[in-house]
Parts: structure tokens; C-alpha cells; sequence
């Protein structure tokens, strides 16, 4: 619906109306906020503070020294993971939606096939199976593990948002690479992959952040804490010190400062891959 | 030679360029399918994982979990917490698809804040959620009271039925941005000038909406609830960090008992049980999608 623009009296109610969703909606993530600048005794004070009136940065600041609370190696761990399953699902799903996009392959329709049920599996089907796997593979309680696991939700996600990209490429701009002397893994490396940019940025941010948010994998897969991911670390922290709120809320604060980012500098590349992601499949 | 160079002249050369994805999925996650069919059809618990003798006892692990109580509760609770998700999360998805389809000042800026929660780590979100139901410090308790709809303190994730209320909405906040963009989306195909012609014809708000508007999106509404039906049944993190499945089982969803059941009970055979129930209700609601969605598209 390309509507005309809406001016007047109308444009300020609509506006209002949409701060006010703003504000319900984030307001999660605002009173998280404030909680962790917040002292323990100030959080239990009722009724409650709407800012923080005593400023308290220990919660964050006891996060990169040593102790119980340091969450930093956590942070560490979950960007080594999650980057490593960016990596491994950007350059398999690359070639792999190409293909699906421009050739008419035997077994086509079936691998296609293939990486649509895997979208719809439940992560509790891989579990066993990956961790005996795993054992014997020596790789339990490594990173590893969780880099191999998290990368097979990036690939079929990633393959079918790419394949779109290519689709839309048109054949005239490969036959051209063709006369000038390209051979296909040329054409392919240095016209098609950065005319398809867009959707290979979307597939890394996407790979990204759902190894980022990942809580089954690495908490089965790893054992010891010092090597866990931050959501794993987070888990296990409210297990230990269920009410200590102060620090829980900073350590949720932190662990998504990627998410922050990314949010921040590639939004429209959010939006495309939500959209392309579901609907087409 | 020859033959095995004129196979991928022509298209099949595809093939070597889906290899490298294709095997790496076969072996993390198509052997492991199959490993937890057979897995569900033999006895191994902590004894015999790794090494030992595993022996079949064929569809036993079936019959057991559909006679433990826990495992039928946990199916009831699963579809309760799907249906009462999918209502809200689509109805709020829709009012503010199409708040924002009106082109006003912040229409786009606001809408893309609002994708935020959908892309937090649910573990954040789950330990927020945990937090505002807390009994006694929690903020929505104190709302409540102060608005006078409450007098005493609920203790939300304590009580049963008051525990499902709350992993019901703290996963209806994810999925609003969710239905929210895809309706949005849904509504830029609906051309302009139907309701242009239909205002001329004297059709008011609500008959647009329902003559115009809805069923041209019914394509739309189907992918978002099937979808969504897939993303919200198979929910394991957000429910396993805010209750563990408790009280008392009241929030155990297919997906969490299967976790409890083989990381934590060490049945792993009962647990891929659950699991491949999930997956095969997943898998036939999934099929029931591509139908949809692939109806007179030829890839």
C-alpha cells in the first residue's frame, strides 16, 4: 500500500499512537536497563524506582574481573562460536544457492526439499544423537562442537534467502562475463557474489545471531564454564544466584550489545531477511 | 572419464557447487535424524550411551510415553501454549501492520525498533521475563496492584495456571515484530486504488478492511499462522530458562521434557521418543505449508 503521506492533526495522533506502542513494547528492555544501574537494595525497594537513584556500575564492572561474575570470557566464547558458524554457513550456503538458483541439477527438487525440513526441525531431535556424535569425534566440550552445531541452522536458512538474490540476477550480466573471457568459477567469484552482496550480508548477520542466541547447543555440547557461551554462562548463573538481579540484568544488557549493533547499522538488512526468510521459504 | 565430463557439462555441474552444503548437512543433521529413530527404538540410558550393549525393543519407548502423564501433559500444554500464542501474537501483528502500512512521520523508524525483540538471544529475553513475574520485586505485579486489579501479590511462576499466563506472554513479545513485518509486507501487494474505488463507492474503515483488505491477504495470514504454528510448538529455550518446565510439569512443553528426559533424567531413548513425536507433528504441519506455499511456483 503506497499511501500518500499523512499530514495535520492526523499525522500527530498517528505518531503519538505509534510511541506509545514504542514504549510497551520496549519496555522490557528499558526496565532491564535501568535495573542493572541500579543497587541490589534499591531494586527490592518498593515502590519501585523509575531510575536508577543511586548509581551502580559495579554490576558491569565485575564482569571483566576475575571471580564468579566475570562474564567477558563468556562474551569471548559466544563471538568465537557464533563467528565460526557465520564462516562455515556464508561459504557453503554461497555456492550451494547459486547452484539451486541457476542449474537444473538431478536431485533438485529434493535437496530443496531437504533444506526446508530442516527449518522445521526441533532442536531436541539433534541433541542426543550430535552429542554421542561428538564424543566420539573427540570434539566434545570444545567449541568446536558448538560451531558445527549452530552452522546447520545458519545453512538452510542462508540457502534459501541466497537463492532469491541469484535469481534476481539476470543471465545477460553472466553471458557477459562469458565473452569477456570469464570462465564460470571467475564469472561466479567476481561478477554474481557481489551483485548478490545484499543477501550474503543478510545470510552472515542471520547465522550470526542465531549461534549468538543458541542456549541448547552450547550448554549440552560444552561442559566446563570457562569455554561455555554467554547465554549458557547466563543459565547457569540464575541457577546459582537466582535473585542476585543487579548482576543478571547487566549480564542480559551485555549479551546483547551485538545484537545492538547490528540493529543499529544494518537494519534494512533485518528487515529483508525476515521477509525473504519466511514467506518464500 | 568421458562420461563422468559429459554428466556435468550442462546443468549437473550444480551439483559440485551444492555438494559441499548438502553432505555437511546429511552428516550434522540427516544422520542424526536417523540416529534418533533408531536411538528411540532401543534402551540406552547412561549406562550404555558411548560404549555397551544397546539392545531394540521396538516401539516400547512409543507406548511408554503415551502412557506417562507427563509426557500427555506436555502435549496438551504444548498446543494450549502454541494456540494462545499464535492469537495474540497474530492479532497484535495485524492492528500494527496496519497502524504502520499509514504513512505518517514515524511509520517506518518505529516499525523497525520494534523488530528488536525478535532478534534477542531468548535466553535474555526469558531471564527479563523472569524478572518482571517475579513475585515480590517484580514490576508487573506492582503495575497491577497499583492500577487496583490486583490485591494481593501473584506469584506467577510458582503457581500453575498463573505460570503458563506467563511464558505465553513473554513469547507473544517475540513474536509480535514476527507477524508484524510479514503483514506489513503482505499489505504493500494490495493495490492503492481498490480502496481508492471502494471509498468512491461509499464503503466505510470496516468494510474495507473486511472486503478488501482480508481476503487479499489471505495467502499472507496462511504462511504467518502455519509458521508461526511451527516456530512456537517447537519453543524450547525461552520455557526451559523462566520454569524448567514446572511447577509441577504445569509448563513442560514437548521439546523441554525431551530435554529433561535425556539430559537430565538420562533416558535418552524416552527423550528422542518425545523429540521424534514433536518433529513428525512439525513435519506434517510443515508439509501442509509447502503445499500452500508452493502451489504454481515451479522452484
Amino acid at each position: 500500500m503506497d499511501e500518500k503521506r499523512i499530514t495535520g492533526k492526523m499525522n500527530i495522533v498517528l505518531c503519538a499512537i505509534s510511541i506509545l506502542v514504542l514504549v510497551i513494547l520496549l519496555f522490557p528492555l528499558f526496565w532491564t536497563l535501568i535495573t542493572s544501574l541500579k543497587t541490589e537494595k534499591e531494586i527490592f525497594q518498593i515502590p519501585p524506582t523509575w531510575y536508577p537513584h543511586v548509581l551502580n556500575t559495579r554490576s558491569y564492572a565485575a564482569q571483566i574481573e576475575t571471580g564468579d561474575f566475570n562474564m567477558f570470557k563468556s562474551f569471548f566464547n559466544s563471538f568465537m562460536i557464533s563467528s565460526g558458524a557465520m564462516l562455515i554457513a556464508v561459504v557453503l550456503a554461497v555456492p550451494a544457492s547459486y547452484a539451486i538458483a541457476r542449474y537444473r541439477f538431478v536431485g533438485r527438487k529434493a535437496m530443496l526439499l531437504g533444506f526446508l525440513v530442516t527449518q522445521m526441525l526441533p532442536v531436541s531431535v539433534l541433541l542426543t544423537p550430535m552429542f554421542i556424535m561428538f564424543r566420539n569425534m573427540k570434539m566434545y566440550n570444545t567449541w568446536g562442537a558448538a560451531i558445527l552445531a549452530d552452522a546447520t541452522i545458519g545453512i538452510p536458512f542462508s540457502v534459501l534467502i541466497l537463492k532469491n538474490y541469484f535469481a534476481s540476477i539476470p543471465k545477460a550480466l553472466e553471458e557477459a562475463a562469458y565473452i569477456d573471457g570469464c570462465t564460470r568459477m571467475s564469472a561466479f567469484l567476481r561478477i554474481l557474489i557481489p551483485v548478490a552482496k545484499p543477501g550474503v550480508v543478510v545470510c552472515a548477520i542471520f547465522s550470526f545471531l542465531y549461534a549468538w542466541g543458541d542456549l541448547a547447543y552450547g550448554m549440552t555440547f560444552i561442559l566446563d564454564q570457562e569455554k561455555r557461551p554467554i547465554t549458557a554462562g547466563i543459565f547457569n548463573f540464575m541457577g546459582q544466584y537466582g535473585t542476585k538481579w543487579s548482576y543478571l540484568t547487566a549480564f542480559a544488557i551485555v549479551a546483547i550489545i551485538p545484537v545492538t549493533l547490528i540493529f543499529i547499522f544494518m537494519q534494512k538488512y533485518i528487515i529483508s531477511g525476515m521477509t525473504n526468510g519466511a514467506v518464500k521459504g | 572419464m568421458k562420461r563422468i565430463k559429459s554428466f556435468f557439462r550442462y546443468d549437473n555441474i550444480g551439483l559440485l557447487y551444492i555438494l559441499p552444503a548438502f553432505a555437511y548437512m546429511m552428516f550434522f543433521v540427516g544422520y542424526p535424524i536417523i540416529s534418533n529413530i533408531v536411538l528411540s527404538t532401543q534402551n540406552v540410558t547412561v549406562r550404555n550411551l558411548v560404549n555397551g550393549q544397546k539392545q531394540f525393543i521396538g516401539l516400547d519407548n512409543y507406548i511408554a510415553i503415551f502412557k506417562d502423564g507427563v509426557f500427555i501433559k506436555a502435549m496438551g500444554n504444548t498446543l494450549t501454549f502454541t494456540v494462545a500464542c499464535l492469537v495474540f501474537q497474530f492479532l497484535i501483528g495485524f492492528v500494527l501492520a496496519l497502524l504502520f502500512s499509514k504513512n505518517f512521520t514515524f511509520s517506518k523508524t518505529v516499525r523497525g525498533i520494534t523488530m528488536i525483540p525478535w532478534m534477542m538471544p531468548m535466553t535474555v529475553t526469558a531471564l527479563m521475563f523472569k524478572f518482571m513475574f517475579s513475585t515480590d520485586v517484580g514490576v508487573i505485579n506492582f503495575i497491577l496492584r497499583t492500577a487496583g486489579i490486583i490485591k494481593e501479590n501473584i506469584e506467577w511462576l510458582t503457581t500453575p495456571d498463573t505460570a503458563m499466563i506467563a511464558v505465553v506472554v513473554a513469547n507473544i513479545w517475540i513474536g509480535i515484530p514476527f507477524n508484524t513485518i510479514l503483514i506489513s509486507t503482505g499489505l504493500t501487494t494490495i493495490p492503492q486504488e481498490l480502496y481508492e474505488s471502494a471509498a468512491v463507492d461509499g464503503a466505510n474503515a470496516w468494510q474495507r478492511l473486511t472486503r478488501i483488505t482480508l481476503p487479499l491477504l489471505r495467502p499472507t495470514i496462511e504462511s504467518v499462522l502455519v509458521l508461526g504454528f511451527i516456530y512456537t510448538f517447537k519453543v524450547y529455550d525461552l520455557v526451559y530458562v523462566m520454569t524448567e518446565g514446572g511447577p509441577v510439569n504445569s509448563t513442560h512443553l514437548l521439546s523441554t521434557y525431551s530435554y529433561k528426559l535425556s539430559f537430565d533424567m538420562f533416558q535418552y531413548s524416552k527423550g528422542s521418543s518425545v523429540a521424534n513425536v514433536l518433529f513428525l507433528i512439525l513435519l506434517l504441519v510443515g508439509m501442509l505449508y509447502l503445499k500452500i506455499t508452493m502451489q504454481g511456483e515451479e522452484d
